[in-house]
């Protein structure tokens, strides 16, 4: 059911806005507002993803994910490569947990 | 161009695409099934739904136990990117034929917008063959990859699975230090992460991707503006 919902609420998303976009033209404020969402909600998904764990405040030396999380973003800074910095996460988080 | 050189140009524009796809997918499906989410499930999800960030979301907030309403909500807040992808996309695809668009739609991921909306800029014109070819190829990967993924996932102990669900902060990663950089978009990012985190810390569960997505994006914009104003 979760997932039915999804799938058609994605695909009306992404199907409304193209098909739109293809008649109207956007205003340049509403599309450089469109153009922070991303930013935001991964910042939103990553914040507690990195610092909580069930709700509760992780100490920063106890946070395999977050040490794991520094030098995969360096990866895909440098790189800006999808698979390669998720590779490079798992090693990483791999790692963190072998030595921690 | 010629309708074979445009099929041969999207299979090569889709081929890091596809590659990526496979062990995404794969570590999808594996993730799938050691969550308990039966292996029909999960492949329906990668045909149904076909957002990799939306279908690692809905494992990890199944875990949780977290409402399903909720679980709708914030994961097609997160998918509320498309419609920019939409937006942008949509006038290049302006000649096409009405139902061609809306099979186009099918395929509008992340990294496909990434690839076509670069060559569109580029000046190519898009036609259909290339840009469905383009799609289908990923759609393929994605689908293929689920499916080894829920086939081996009972093999796979819980702890290489523990090791494999830091895929989903990474992909979250490269695609946020990956993508667009500047100064506001990042500052975005951080308005968004602090207001979900203070949410999470006061229980609050879904509420605070929306309060974050929606704020952060608002300071972005306004950030956004006033840096064009100074330098401009």
């Amino acid at each position: 059911m979760i997932i039915l919902l999804i799938g058609a609420g994605t695909y009306l998303l992404r199907a409304g806005s193209l098909v739109l976009g293809s008649r109207i033209k956007w205003s340049h404020q509403s599309k450089e507002w469109l153009s922070y969402v991303s930013p935001a909600v991964l910042g939103a998904l990553l914040g507690p993803l990195l610092l909580l764990n069930e709700g509760q405040w992780v100490p920063m030396k106890d946070n395999m994910i977050l040490v794991a999380a520094i030098p995969t973003i360096a990866v895909a800074w440098l790189t800006r490569r999808l698979l390669l910095t998720v590779l490079a996460g798992i090693l990483f988080f791999a790692l963190a947990n072998y030595f921690m | 161009m010629s309708r074979q050189d445009k099929i041969a140009l999207a299979l090569r524009d889709a081929l890091p695409i596809v590659l990526a796809y496979f062990p995404l997918s794969i570590t999808f499906g594996v993730l799938a099934a050691a969550s308990g989410m039966p292996w029909n499930m999960s492949i329906f999800s990668s045909i149904w739904i076909y957002s990799g960030g939306a279908q690692f979301m809905v494992i990890s907030m199944l875990e949780t136990a977290t409402a399903p309403a909720t679980i709708v909500v914030t994961i097609l807040l997160v998918n509320m990117r498309h419609v920019l992808y939409g937006a942008t996309m949509g006038p290049h695809l302006a000649h096409w034929r009405e139902p061609l668009k809306w099979l186009a739609a099918l395929g509008l991921t992340d990294e496909s917008f990434v690839v076509t909306s670069n060559r569109a800029a580029a000046g190519e014109r898009l036609t259909p063959s290339y840009y469905l070819t383009f799609a289908l190829a990923a759609y393929g990967s994605w689908i293929a990859g689920t499916i080894v993924g829920a086939g081996i996932g009972g093999i796979v102990t819980s702890e290489t699975a523990s090791v494999l669900s830091f895929a989903l902060p990474a992909l979250f990663l490269a695609l946020l230090f990956g993508g667009e950089r500047s100064f506001p978009h990042l500052l975005s990012a951080c308005t968004g992460a602090a207001l979900a985190t203070l949410a999470g810390l006061m229980h609050l569960g879904g509420v605070g991707l929306i309060i974050g997505g929606l704020a952060g994006a608002t300071v972005g914009q306004m950030l956004g503006r006033r840096s064009k104003r100074i330098r401009g």
